[in-house]
């Protein structure tokens, strides 16, 4: 019996596998070859992190994508922490708001910032009333900044919300009961407890951040990141091989850190996904 | 919780509400553009829904198609990842986990790159790229590992496996295993994973620009193409139109994610009797057939032959082992924790097979073969195993109902299973509204009910407590015996043992240590292993002198029947039981000690005592006195009761 359930199982698997090569290994695999067909064949890569251009974006997307990651795990540790630790009411409903523009795609996000800091937003129209100055942002690179965080906020407070719940509350307790003070409980038992959760959603927001496409689009900054980069080289500019060559390029750097972030702690940065 | 809020509650507090700000304003703001007949003035220049009408004649068909691709994406996340997914839960192996790996990797892979990698394979196919389709094939592969992770976590989660052992234990094959019992139990995961697939797929960008025509334009793409059109309002109009589509999605979802505890009713029954929910079952309301066959109705014979079984890391985890049992039997395997009690269970059940030579008998049929599904055996777990996806009389017909056997018997069976259990007002709870006492019973009449040729309890009563185990292991006895069915029951405690067993076969280490009733077992134990392991055995080490033992505080003689023989160094061990031992008057015994404790037991009192041996002695006294430490006592020792045994 052992041996035909074998069958039947695999028989249940091969299809999504099937499914999973055809249509994103095997493109994947197409994709590197192509990088290579260019004129220059493998030194497209030194090419796309040695060209100015290239790199500058390359380190601009990189630092933009770590300070939200960083940012963002803060804030979003402070909140997460106190929604779980503390009852009152309307709670539920402050965290529906929170988690609320968790489903909005990144268009959305860039449209949001631009209401927010755009040139008719909120905020021009409050700095001209206080200082005459119309306080524009949605369009450099503190308008990114802003948008990452909106579309990374939500999606980390859920992450360390539930981390949070799992943390024994009798370890702090105890911490407690032998006169830690409320700074300090944090320090010794909650960061410690949290820390797996932390690299796993600063990962994951360091990973999105870098492949976030929508938002920057949107916003039509002045600042390339590198997937409207690779948008442009592969639309406009009709540069496969080098649109390819910056997907890799983008695709591992994202893919080392959700590895790194998995081997420092444990195995739940795929599920918190 | 603090009841006066401090300060570090309201600073937190505040920072919380700065940040539901900053997400939260946008959304009303773009609310109000969206409603306004101009952005710039506000809501003073008055509220329409002219921009709802315009965006309606421009964005329908992406709407249309948004709400299309997402249900296919739905539909094929479903039909490949659900059975995915189980697979790879059931089946560890190098294959499995690969794919496990690969499965993350479009998390890690920016949309983007996955679009064009998509473009550069399948692009020259123009009718397949300028279909819908092609969106849906990017789609799919960005949602089916969130689908295949939701539905691994709940498959991990719930102890799918002893479900399916349960159900595989009632005759369930495959299928029926993976539509009745797996497929429901890992529902609240299914549900998770498809509202978190279909909203992904409402909101996809990254990937949808890429591979998106004219003709091809999902929400995401027309709410692009409208922002890019530089009209406030109607972006706005369309962004709340948006809101709408997914409030209803993430309400779903915070609801999927609630835990959610069934409601306790109590029956008025229930309310009545108080704490005393169990009532006895009564061994003579059994079904009158099974009654008057005696002891040999329901029963087959059992043998095993030569069954070893060596794991797959090496573990040896039982060494060929030789087993009769007679029809309508209870023999009880009882051993130490990890000496293979389960394991040899779970080769008679047909959940593992033994090494290759190792056969099982049921009767004059070869067994070994045959998957637990066909066995027809009744197997009570450990953890119960009942469903948690089924009401209680459900649980108990559903071996009935895979045997195909017609609603009206079977409803006849089952109430007289609850009848019998005494289980009949708990008859359409669910599982978790339960005591364990009462699952117990539950998971007797689901193994009784469908009659089977052998019954197998795998240690089905340590989950409870001390009192509620006496009680039923009693009813289990007297069902047994009235049933007279074959039963082999696990258990680690002797006293369960000797209740139950008509035979006892201890075990110790993979191995049979000794075979026999539980008189057989007790009186006469064949090692020191069984005679320590069962009941409380005291040594005594001397010498031979004539017939004489002597030891340090005594002498006794020896039985005359019995062959002693000194070991090297001439030293002999004897043994025997505290009940053959009496504290006696001074000059009547056969040996002198010091009291080191006692134990006033109610209805006797043990007494430790030292000086004869390097070990110290255990006795039982009857009577009303008590002891101190230090105290001098006699012991006299009934002499045919001492024992020689084979370390
Ligand atoms: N699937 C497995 N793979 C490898 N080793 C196993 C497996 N299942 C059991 N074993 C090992 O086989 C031995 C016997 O296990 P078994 O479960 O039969 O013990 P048991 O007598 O039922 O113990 P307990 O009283 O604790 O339930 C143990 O050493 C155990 O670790
Ligand atoms: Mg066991």
């Amino acid at each position: 019996m052992q041996k035909r359930n074998n069958w039947l199982l695999l028989a249940l698997f091969a299809p999504a596998f099937a499914v999973f090569v055809a249509f994103f290994l095997l493109p994947l695999a197409r994709l590197a070859f192509a990088s290579a067909m260019g004129p220059s064949g493998f030194k497209i890569y030194l090419a796309a992190i040695t060209t100015p251009r290239y790199l500058e974006t390359l380190v601009y997307t990189i630092l933009l994508s770590a300070g939200v990651t960083l940012v963002t795990l803060v804030i979003s540790g402070i909140v997460g922490v106190f929604l779980t630790r503390n009852e009152f009411r309307g709670k539920s409903l402050l965290v529906s708001m929170l988690t609320f523009p968790l489903a909005f795609p990144g268009v959305v996000v860039g449209f949001m910032i631009i209401l927010l800091v755009g040139r008719q937003g909120l905020m021009g129209d409050i700095t001209k009333l206080l200082t005459g100055e119309k306080l524009v942002l949605a369009y450099s690179m503190a308008g990114l900044f802003l948008g990452y965080l909106y579309f990374s906020i939500p999606r980390t407070i859920t992450t360390i919300m539930a981390s949070a719940e799992k943390i024994d509350r009798s370890l702090e307790e105890a911490a407690r009961s032998l006169g830690a003070s409320p700074w300090r409980v944090v320090k010794d038992v909650l960061i410690p407890a949290l820390v797996p959760g932390l690299i796993s959603s600063g990962a994951i927001c360091f990973a999105t951040s870098m492949g976030a496409f929508g938002t920057a689009f949107t916003l039509a900054t002045n600042i390339d990141v590198l997937p409207i980069l690779i948008y442009t080289e592969f639309t406009l500019i009709a540069n496969i091989a080098m649109a390819a060559a910056l997907s890799i390029v983008l695709g591992l750097i994202t893919w080392m850190a959700l590895s790194v972030a998995r081997a420092a702690a444990g195995n739940s940065v795929a599920a918190a996904g | 919780m603090q009841k006066t809020k401090s300060m570090l509650f309201h600073a937190q507090f505040l920072f919380t509400l700065l940040v539901c700000a900053f997400l939260i304003v946008p959304v009303v703001q773009s609310v109000v553009a969206g409603l306004t007949e101009n952005f710039i003035m506000g809501v003073k220049s008055g509220l329409t829904l002219r921009w709802f009408v315009q965006v309606w004649s421009l964005y329908r068909d992406t709407i249309f198609l948004s709400i299309l691709i997402a249900l296919t994406c739905l539909a094929v996340t479903l039909i490949l990842g659900v059975p995915a997914a189980y697979a790879m839960v059931k089946k560890q192996n190098r294959w499995t986990r690969l794919f496990e790996e690969l499965l993350v990797t479009p998390l890690a892979v920016p949309g983007l790159a996955i679009a064009l990698a998509l473009i550069i394979n399948y692009g020259g196919f123009t009718g397949f790229r300028t279909s819908w389709i092609f969106i849906l094939v990017g789609h799919v592969i960005f949602t089916l590992p969130f689908m295949v992770r939701s539905v691994i976590a709940i498959m991990n989660s719930v102890s799918l496996k002893e479900f399916e052992e349960g159900a595989a234990s009632l005759g369930a094959g495959f299928w029926q295993r993976f539509f009745q019992v797996v497929i429901p139990n890992a529902l609240p995961g299914i549900l998770a994973g498809s509202l978190m697939v279909f909203t992904l797929s409402i909101g996809e960008f990254n990937l949808t620009w890429m591979l998106h025509t004219p003709m091809t334009k999902t929400l995401p793409v027309g709410l692009a193409d409208s922002y890019a059109s530089m009209r406030l309002e109607i972006g706005s109009a369309y962004t709340i139109i948006f809101f709408l589509m997914i409030i209803p999605l993430l309400i779903a979802m915070q609801w999927v994610a609630k835990p959610r505890q069934r409601e306790f009713v109590m029956e008025k029954s229930h309310a009545a009797t108080g704490a005393t929910v169990l009532r006895p079952i009564a061994a003579a309301s059994c079904s009158p057939d099974q009654k008057e066959g005696g002891r040999k109705l329901s029963g087959t014979a059992l043998r095993l032959v030569n069954c070893a079984k060596t794991f797959v890391d090496g573990t040896r985890a039982l060494e060929p082992f030789n087993l009769k049992v007679e029809a309508g039997e209870t023999v009880v395997i009882l051993g130490p924790s990890g000496c293979g009690k389960t394991t040899l269970l779970r080769i008679i059940a047909g959940l593992e097979s033994p090494d290759s030579d190792g056969r099982v008998y049921f009767g004059e049929d070869d067994v070994t073969d045959v998957p637990i599904e066909k066995r027809n055996v009744g197997m009570v777990f450990q953890s119960y195993a009942l469903f948690p996806n089924m009401t209680v009389a459900e649980n108990i017909a559903y071996g009935l109902k895979v045997r195909g056997i017609e609603a009206a018997p079977r409803h006849q069976r089952v109430s007289e299973m609850l009848d019998m259990m005494k289980i009949g007002q708990l008859q359409n709870r669910h599982i978790d509204q339960l005591s364990g006492g009462q699952k117990q019973r539950v998971a007797l009449a689901r193994a009784i009910a469908v009659r089977p040729k052998v019954l197998l309890l795998d240690e089905p009563l340590t989950a409870l407590d001390a009192k509620l185990r006496d009680l039923l292991r009693v009813e289990i006895d007297s069902l047994l015996r009235s049933l007279g069915i074959t039963a082999i029951y696990v258990t680690h405690d002797q006293s369960e043992a000797m209740a139950l067993g008509d035979r006892i076969v201890v075990m110790n280490t993979a191995r049979v240590a000794q075979v026999g009733s539980p008189r057989e077992i007790y009186f006469e134990p064949q090692t020191r292993f069984v005679a320590e392991f069962i009941g409380t055995i005291n040594r005594l080490k001397g010498r031979l002198q004539e017939d004489r033992l002597v030891f340090p505080g005594g002498s006794i003689p020896l039985p005359a029947s019995s062959a002693v023989r000194a070991g090297e160094n001439g030293n002999v061990e004897l043994f025997f039981r505290p009940e053959h031992a009496a504290l006696v008057e001074f000059g009547q015994g056969h040996l002198h000690a010091t009291v080191v404790a006692s134990f006033f037991m109610g209805d006797r009192t043990r007494v430790i005592i030292e000086g004869s041996s390097d070990d110290y002695l255990t006795i039982e006294t009857k009577g009303i006195q008590s002891f101190k430490k230090g105290q001098r006592v006699e012991v006299a020792i009934d002499p045919g009761a001492l024992l020689r045994l084979d370390s």
